[in-house]
This record gives structure tokens, sequence and C-alpha cells, in this order.
């Protein structure tokens, strides 16, 4: 009896003192586990970060209209006004069919290229119940010069005007400012000019941005060609610009050696030098359209 | 000495009214409903959150609360959701808004009843504090406090900035309104 009562006067005193010292914070910690996996939003703000593609894509029932446009070659001097005389233009659309899965079509002047693309994201950076540590997406499209032939006696096929790339896109957000990406590249020209050219073209990209304030970031992208006749050829693709974002637009606007905005483009055919001045002023403008609203 | 240890234990458990009371009167609530209507010229932005989470001591009418930013769900478009966490709200810095205080009318929550209380305490929101009266209806039945709330919200208040661009698709105040259900905190081991 003795024992009992001396155990329950312990048992008392340490619930008299240890209960009212229970915080409430402590209680709210316990009831509420990180239940929700916490996705990181916003690695880029547009799907390309420059000319190429960047990991992110529109999202779920939002369409994204695209004007991208690259002026004349800088270096042609005060006669064409550094470019501004001529241009190229890229008009495309965007649809995400998914938050995952997204679909383009576009069209370029250059070559009157027709080009018509997938992009899935794979992974996705994340914390939480899981931990990803980067954001994956794949891109494959496929592209239609379609140009008048020059010697239309000649038997034609239309599988001579097809380019095709695809591409692995790895990105990271590391801070909330800076975002990196490295994109491993695959292009497929069907028809060269010559035997000693090259119809498949391996290429690894690298991009970045660094926001400078929430609606504003520079951005650099480099695309590397693997040796071969194509890089002895042809240049590799390097660019600078600005993202300045406003609710539905995003406009950038850059520097580039590379007139072409699509991948066969700009990761095969690039040919201005930058010591050189051979480079292009361009933006490109995004303009969000969400078709599912929510009720 | 039984008798003085006996005296003892009696006047422990008189005067610890406070043990067996705790537990009974700490109310919590899970999975709460909280939402916000921005309602600008013109855009109508909506969102809602049923990951607020709660605790109340109804000894001391004691409160804090929490909601995780990110899982607000609704707005025009999952770009607007991601310009919300990214660039007005900075989830990543900011994840979660919160309240904590206390009661101020000296209500006994133990008897059910409907009453209109005032919580007062800081309120959170982006990282930026300060002190608010909050209006709530309570519905107190035997075991559970039905609890419905409508604030507004100053952007201003909480260092939130909205482009001036924008100025006429963002409200500079937000109509909050939060229903959630408290339930002892016993039953909730249980569950």
């Amino acid at each position: 009896m003795k024992k009992l009562i001396s155990i329950m006067i312990v048992l008392l005193t340490f619930f008299w003192f240890a209960l009212p010292a229970q915080d409430l914070d402590q209680i709210l910690g316990g009831i509420d586990p990180e239940s929700t996996p916490n996705f990181t939003y916003g690695i880029f703000k547009g799907t390309t970060i420059i000319n190429g593609q960047s990991v992110e894509i529109p999202g779920h029932n939002d369409l994204r209209f695209i004007v991208s446009h690259r002026f004349g070659a800088v270096n042609t001097g005060l006669y064409n006004f550094f470019g501004l005389d001529q241009g190229t233009t890229r008009l495309g659309f965007e649809y995400g069919i998914k938050n995952y899965l997204s679909l383009s079509i576009g069209r370029s002047t250059y070559e009157k290229t027709y080009d018509g693309g997938i992009k899935v994201k794979v992974l996705r950076q994340q914390t939480g119940i899981k931990n990803i540590p980067l954001t994956m997406t794949i891109y494959c499209a496929g592209f239609a010069e379609t140009t008048k032939w020059e010697d239309p006696e000649r038997d034609n096929l239309f599988s001579s005007r097809l380019s095709y790339a695809a591409q692995v896109l790895l990105a990271r957000k590391f801070t909330r400012n800076l975002s990196l990406q490295i994109s491993p590249s695959y292009v497929h020209i069907n028809l060269v000019p010559l035997l000693s050219d090259q119809n498949n073209i391996l290429s690894v990209g690298f991009g970045g941005r660094y926001k400078l304030t929430p609606k504003f970031s520079i951005n650099g992208e480099y695309y590397y060609l693997l040796p071969g006749e194509t890089a002895n050829d042809y240049a590799n693709s390097l660019s600078f610009g600005v993202d300045i974002e406003t609710g539905g637009h995003v406009f950038q606007l850059h520097f580039t050696n590379s007139q072409f905005m699509f991948a066969p483009g700009y990761i095969a055919r690039t040919e201005g030098k930058w010591v050189q001045g051979d480079i292009f002023i361009g933006f490109n403008i995004y303009r969000n359209f969400s078709l599912g609203r929510k009720s | 000495m039984i008798k003085g240890i006996e005296i003892i234990l009696f006047l422990l458990l008189a005067s610890s009214d406070a043990f067996p009371q705790d537990i009974d009167k700490t109310y919590v609530c899970r999975n709460g409903q909280i939402s916000f209507i921005s309602d600008a010229p013109l855009e109508l932005i909506k969102a809602s959150n049923n990951k607020l989470a709660g605790v109340l001591n109804a000894n001391d009418r004691s409160f804090s609360f929490r909601v995780p930013i990110k899982d607000f769900e609704g707005f025009n478009s999952s770009l607007q959701r991601v310009h919300f966490n990214e660039d007005y709200l900075e989830t990543e810095l900011f994840p979660y808004s919160t309240f904590k205080g206390k009661i101020i009318e000296e209500t006994d929550l133990s008897v059910p009843g409907e009453y209109k209380i005032r919580a007062k305490g800081k309120f959170s929101i982006h990282g930026v504090e300060i002190d608010r009266i909050v209006r709530c209806d309570l519905i107190i039945n035997n075991k559970h406090i039905n609890v419905s709330a409508t604030f507004t919200v100053f952007i201003a208040d909480h260092n939130i900035s909205v482009p001036s661009i924008l100025n006429q698709k963002i409200a500079k105040e937000i109509k909050v309104d939060v229903k959630f259900t408290f339930i002892p905190s016993e039953q909730q081991a249980d569950n």
C-alpha cells in the first residue's frame, strides 16, 4: 500500500509538472506532419531558357502562345541598322495536356520550317515524402522544312525535309534564385548536303538563370557540339539574355550567335561567331491563356 | 505515516486541477478548411486549403494555428499558383502562415452552446507578424467545437508587393474564410 501510494505520488508530481509545460506548438507539430510533397516551382520562367528548351512545361490546360524573333547580325552595321532590318520569326503554341505532359507546334521563317514536339516531365524536384534533387524532362520533336524543291524534276522525297531532335533535360533549382540545367541532346538530320556531313549530331547543352528580383532574371545558355564534322563546320551556340515576367507574360530578350529557334538549327547549324560580332539580338514573348478554368 | 502521505496525495490531487483537465481540454484540428478570395476589378482569384492545423487549450483559452501555404489550390491557372508561391508568398522562405494567441472572452468552453468570441494573437504570413483580433463563431457540442471565421488580410501589412501593372488584377484586401472542427486531443490519439 505504502509503495503504491509513493509510486502514485511520483507519477502525479511528474505529470503535474510535465503537462502544463507542454507547449501548444509542440502538439501542433505532432498533429501536422509533412503530408504532401514539397514541389519546387518555377525552375525557369519560360519553357525555353533562350533558344533551347528548359525543363518547364505549360501547366495543365494552359495554352501558351510564343512569338520569337531574331534580328539580323549586329555586325552588318548601320546600313542594316545593326540587324534590325532583317530578322526571322517563329510563331508557336504550347499546350499542357497534363501537368507532366505538353505538346507544341510552331513555324519558323528559316527554311519555312514547321515543328511539332512533345515534352514529358519524368521527375519533379521535391522534398518532403520523397527527396528528388532535380527535375527531368524529355523533349522529342520533329521538324519539316517546306521550301520549294531546288530541282522539281528530280525524284524528291518528303523524308528529305525532315529532321528530329531528342533531349534529356536535367535541371535543379539550387537556391530561390539560381537554377542550372544540363541538356544532353541528339539531332538527326535526314538529308545532309555532303557525304562527309553528319546525319546524327550529339551535343550537350548547359543553361542557367539567376533571378535578380522575383520578376527579373539573367540567363545564359551554351550548346557544345561533340567533336565531328558538324563541330568543325559550325559554331557552338552561346547566348545571354534576361527574362522579364509580368503576370501572364514572359519577355525574354537576348544576344545569341544562333539565329534559329528550333533544335536542329541552333544545335547543329549555328554559324555566328561571337568574336567577330556575328551576333543576333532577339526576343521571345510568351502569353499564357488558361483554358480550363476551375470554378 | 500513511495518513501523512494520504494528505499529501489529496493536496496534490486537489491543487493539480490542471492535470486531468489539461488532457481533456486540449482540442486539436487537423484538416481545417481555409480559403481566400482576391476580388480585384479585372480578376477574381479563389483558392482553398484543407491542411489547416490547430490546437486549443480550453483551460487558458490559448490557441495556435498553422497553414502550409504550398497546399493552396484553385487559382485561375497553374501558372498563377506558381506565381503565388514563387513571387508573392515566397513559400520556400515562409512555408507557413500562423496565428497564435488567446481568446479574449472568458467563455467556459466546456459548456455547449453558440458563442461569438474574439481571438487575439499574432498573425503571421509571408514572414511578417502583426497583432490581430479575429471574430469567430463557435458552436460547442458535447465533444466538438465548430469554428467559423471571416477576416481580411491587407497584403501591404505583410510586405507582399504587387507590381503596379497588376494592381487591377490582385486585390489589396484578401478575404479569408476559415471553417474547422476542434475535437478533444485524446480522441485524436485514438484515431
